[in-house]
């Protein structure tokens, strides 16, 4: 993803990054730019992508079919590739999105625990 | 290879729209166009990047860079289409010679035949000694076929018998082979018309024998026009006829590798044709068949699945003892009786076949092979030197292209991939040259010892063209690793600093290194031909003892029923008489074997008193007189005369060497000499001594010789026999005469006529092919020396036009500048000599044995050779140093 210094961005994994656009897919189709644009303001620009970083997710995506591609008009009527999720798509989501719950919850606790013994 | 379906330019359309988008959104915000636009390229990263990751994603990379190297190979060959005719033609050349060597050797000594499973083939024959040729009798051959178990099916022949043939009432010859039941259908004939020879017409215990002949395919569609009725119809062997029942298919082959059997008869026919010719006395087809002693049969067998050569071999060898010593002759004299009992079973691999020239031709073959190979070097280093030329003017890319971040491994295989697509272009040249050269020199080969039709097998099969291949492919990268690795040393930042000049100093000394390579291995090949040249001249100016210029020789062939009732000894008179009596006819004589051809004749002899083994000796049957036409000198005692006849007691003339082997302190006039070979034979006195003569092989000087005389033995041996003709008229001028003299007496036509010289030519076949060839390959390697020494020194000038214009402008005479540029070439040749000289004459070792006449270090041969070489040397860098010559100094000092 990120190649730039810049330590303050949180700096995502690949996998992570498919659950984003997965995500942000789920409320209907959207072209590239759309994806980053939603991507930052729903993280209240906590989560800055590299714009090129989201093409080859993207098409790392459409090839492993969980989401499919067309060519389409803008709202400004400017010609995008819009992406939608796909029925294999939306299945990985719940269940990408059950396990980073899970890890995250996880994780939690061993941050949260106060000491060893119990 | 693995390509996605999306496009690249579908993706970067998709960037571009991306990037449009951002740039409207950041405008709306309140950007300017340029501010925004860099906003959305900040945001966005390194465009080029992504593009890149999606185009190596779908992709594996080898492959394509495979494909992009082919497409800049043939766009880097494309431009520069003279150096690309010339590598193409001379690697044609080179990989073709190479690949129709092979073919030659392939198909001679390692083709199985083409019959279902050759390798199951076994031969098996008895044979006394060094004896080449391996037969039994039918009694041997029977007796073993009944005791041994390791054959499924055993078979045998009498082939390669030459008779005369009568078709629609011409009269020619053909090969005849006489067959078991079993042998068609053991090796998977297939009819094309008819039937095959079957078990019921080979009834070998029958008193007659079934007259049944079964044509090839070839002969069928030349004498017969490939007539559908022909089944049926009559043919006459030997004045007897002979029901034509089958045509074989096209490609039907026999046991012999090289030609099979004109038309095949069974086994049971062979005595009736040899009788019908009077060659053996008794008409009686049982008695001549079941002699034991008769060794005319040669036979194989399949191996049983399971069983191996060596079982084989071993049962064979533990079952002949047994069997020959029942069937040992007990009237014979002891000399005879022992040595029958001496023969012993030679058994091998019958998967190859029975081939003539296998023997003849394997070794001279190898050395062409070597000569080839040695070609090829050649023009390998040659490409070498103008790759590493051309690889020097791209020093300036492919600097940039190393500092652009490109692989040396990548760089190097994009260099190797050009010069590989280079040798398959030539490979493809070569392999049609290949067959070309392989049938031309196969026919040559065969046309000289064949006097029917034959050929060696050398289409080219899978085999041929994967060794062409792999040649082609080993010698692209041979001569382009070299020059690709060297070009793509330097540290590019060095590199690209430095002068071109310096650069192309280095890539000098390589080629230098690359051109002494080539003198030495060209050297090697001009010292093979010069030696084989004059071994071959040397050859044709031995003196063989015998007279060649203005003498014909007539072979004999008997009329079918020509022989009835023949006083040979009559018979032979008066038609040397009548020949002598030809208009411009020196001498006529009557010989039995040929002088100065490619047949021989040897007979076992020992000294009647004395108690050592017999030994082999050169043999001939002479007519009276016949010594004094062949040029013969007699040095003691006398001449056979016509009064030396059947009855008188037998006489022999003896040659000087052998009077002083077998009798050196005594006088050979008087002595007795037993002729062991044969029981025909009787005992023989010694009643004069002639020269020394070569009668057969120009090789051996004065092999120890005996003559018996021509009438003291009947019909058994009189058939067949030569007329030597002294006259001044050519050939062609004289064969009507001299047929017309034969056939009035009915007994014998002319087969074939021919000048002495002619024969003696035909016997040095293999040395006439190797001079040839050598003298070509020679000549080839000397060119492409040549022409590698004009590049080099043509380079050489121009990179040093900077300082031949300084030179000349401080006042240098163009002499001096013409001698500097030439010197280099001719330190060069020198160095290259220096190496190439002694190298030659150790590889001349060699091929020693098939050397006549020459050491390898002929002093003449290497004389001449270096002498050669520099004139040529000198021709091919005169001209750059010409050149340099005419530079304008003033255009030479501003160029770089």
């Amino acid at each position: 993803m990120s190649t730039r210094a810049e330590k303050e961005r949180l700096e995502l994994l690949q996998g992570t990054l498919d659950l984003l656009i997965l995500r942000t897919l789920i409320f209907g189709p959207h072209h590239g730019q759309g994806i980053a644009r939603a991507i930052q303001q729903t993280s209240e620009h906590e989560l800055l992508v590299e714009h090129g970083a989201l093409y080859p997710a993207l098409q790392r995506l459409e090839d492993r079919g969980w989401i499919s591609a067309k060519w389409g008009i803008s709202s400004n009527n400017r010609k995008a590739r819009f992406y939608s999720l796909t029925a294999a798509g939306r299945k990985q989501l719940v269940k990408q999105t059950a396990k980073w719950k899970r890890l995250s919850l996880a994780i939690g606790r061993i941050l949260d625990a106060r000491t060893t013994e119990g | 290879m693995f390509r996605r379906k999306r496009k690249l330019s579908d993706f970067n359309a998709e960037i571009e729209a991306h990037l449009r988008l951002e740039v409207e959104r950041l405008q709306e915000q309140g950007l300017s166009a340029n501010d925004a636009r860099a906003a959305a390229h900040r945001a966005f990263g390194n465009v080029a990047l992504v593009q890149e990751r999606f185009y190596e994603s779908g992709r594996w990379l080898p492959w394509d860079q495979f494909w992009q190297d082919i497409r800049y190979g043939l766009r880097l060959l494309r431009r520069s289409p003279g150096f690309t005719a010339v590598a193409v033609i001379t690697l044609a050349l080179g990989i073709g010679a190479n690949t129709a060597v092979f073919s030659l050797i392939y198909g001679l000594a390692f083709r199985n035949l083409p019959v279902p499973h050759p390798q199951q083939l076994v031969r098996f024959g008895a044979h006394v000694g060094e004896d080449s040729f391996v037969a039994l009798s039918l009694p041997m051959f029977e007796g073993l076929a009944r005791s041994q178990k390791v054959f499924s099916s055993v078979f045998a022949w009498s082939g390669d018998g030459v008779y005369n043939i009568e078709v629609g009432g011409s009269i020619s010859r053909a090969d005849i082979w006489a067959v078991t039941g079993n042998f068609q259908s053991e090796l998977g004939a297939i009819p094309e018309m008819g039937r095959l020879i079957s078990d019921n017409d080979v009834d070998l215990r029958a008193p007659s024998a079934t007259q049944v002949a079964v044509l090839d395919y070839n002969f069928w569609q030349r004498r017969y026009g490939g007539a559908l009725d022909t089944l049926g119809k009559t043919i006459k062997i030997e004045g007897l006829p002979f029901t034509i029942i089958g045509v074989l298919r096209k490609g039907s082959s026999g046991i012999n590798a090289e030609a099979p059997p004109e038309i095949t008869v069974p086994l049971t026919a062979q005595p009736l044709l040899d009788s019908h010719l009077h060659i053996v006395s008794e008409a009686n087809i049982q008695e001549s068949l079941q002699r034991p002693d008769a060794l005319w049969l040669e036979a194989a067998g399949r191996l049983r699945p399971g069983i191996s050569l060596e079982l084989a071999r071993a049962q064979l060898d533990s079952l002949w003892p047994a069997i020959r010593d029942a069937l040992a002759p007990a009237s014979q004299s002891p000399a005879v009786r022992a040595r029958f009992l001496s023969l012993h079973l030679k058994i091998e691999s019958g998967a190859k076949g029975a081939s003539f020239l296998r023997n003849r031709f394997t070794q001279p073959l190898y050395v062409l092979w070597g000569i080839a190979a040695l070609v090829l070097l050649v023009a390998c280093v040659n490409l070498a030197s103008l790759m590493l030329a051309r690889a020097a003017s791209r020093g300036h890319e492919l600097r940039v292209r190393i500092a652009l971040g490109a692989s040396r491994a990548r760089l190097v295989g994009q260099m190797l991939t050009e010069s590989v697509m280079l040798s398959l272009a030539g490979m493809l040249g070569g392999l049609a040259f290949a067959y070309w050269g392989s049938r031309a020199l196969s026919r040559l080969i065969v046309r000289e010892i064949y006097i029917v039709p034959a050929e060696v097998r050398v289409t080219p099969d899978l085999r041929i063209v994967a060794f062409a291949a792999s040649a082609a492919i080993l010698t692209g990268v041979l001569f382009g690793l070299v020059p690709a690795w060297r070009s793509t040393k330097e540290d590019p930042n060095s590199a690209l600093q430095e002068s071109s000049r310096a650069l192309a100093r280095k890539t000098g000394k390589l080629g230098g290194g690359l051109i002494v390579a080539q003198v030495a291995l060209s050297l090697i090949l001009l010292v093979g031909a010069g030696l084989f040249t004059r071994t071959l001249q040397k050859l044709r100016s031995v003196d063989p003892g015998f007279r060649t210029r203005g003498m014909l020789n007539a072979r004999l062939s008997a009329k079918p029923g020509g022989y009835h009732h023949v006083d040979f000894a009559a018979y032979y008179r008066q038609l040397a008489e009548r020949v002598s009596s030809l208009p411009r006819v020196s001498s006529a004589a009557i010989v039995h074997m040929q002088p100065g051809g490619t047949n021989s004749w040897t007979e076992e002899v020992r000294v009647k008193e004395a108690n050592a083994s017999p030994v082999r000796v050169d043999f001939d049957m002479m007519m009276p007189g016949a010594f004094r036409t062949m040029g013969i000198s007699l040095l003691r005692g006398r001449d056979f005369t016509w009064q030396d006849d059947e009855h008188g007691p037998h006489v022999a003339i003896v040659s000087r060497s052998f009077a002083e082997q077998f009798f050196p302190d005594k006088d050979p006039i008087g002595q007795r000499i037993e002729i062991t070979s044969h029981p025909k034979w009787q005992t023989v006195q010694v009643i004069g001594v002639a020269a020394d003569a070569s009668l057969y092989d120009i090789r051996r000087h004065a092999p120890p010789t005996i003559y018996t005389s021509l009438t003291q033995y009947g019909p058994d041996w009189s058939g067949w026999s030569e007329i030597i003709v002294q006259t001044e008229v050519p050939a062609s001028a004289m064969r009507n005469a001299i047929q017309e003299a034969v056939e009035s007496f009915g007994h014998d036509f002319v087969f074939r006529l021919e000048t002495i010289p002619e024969g003696m030519e035909r016997s040095i076949l293999r040395e006439r092919v190797i001079a040839i060839l050598s003298d070509f390959f020679g000549a080839l390697g000397l060119l492409l020396a040549a022409i590698g020494l004009y590049g080099l020194m043509a380079y050489n000038v121009t990179r040093r036009t900077r300082e031949i214009g300084i030179r000349m402008a401080l006042g240098a005479q163009r002499g001096t500048v013409q001698w500097m540029v030439l010197r280099e070439t001719l330190i060069l040749a020198l160095l290259g000599m220096a190496i190439g000289v002694p190298s030659a004459i150790a590889a001349s070792r060699f091929v020693a044995s098939m050397l006549y006449g020459v050491t390898p270090s002929d002093s003449t041969v290497l004389a001449s050779v270096s002498i050669v070489f520099l004139t040529v040397t000198l021709m091919a860098g005169f001209l750059p140093a010409y050149r340099a010559t005419c530079v304008d100094p003033m255009v030479a000092l501003r160029c770089e």
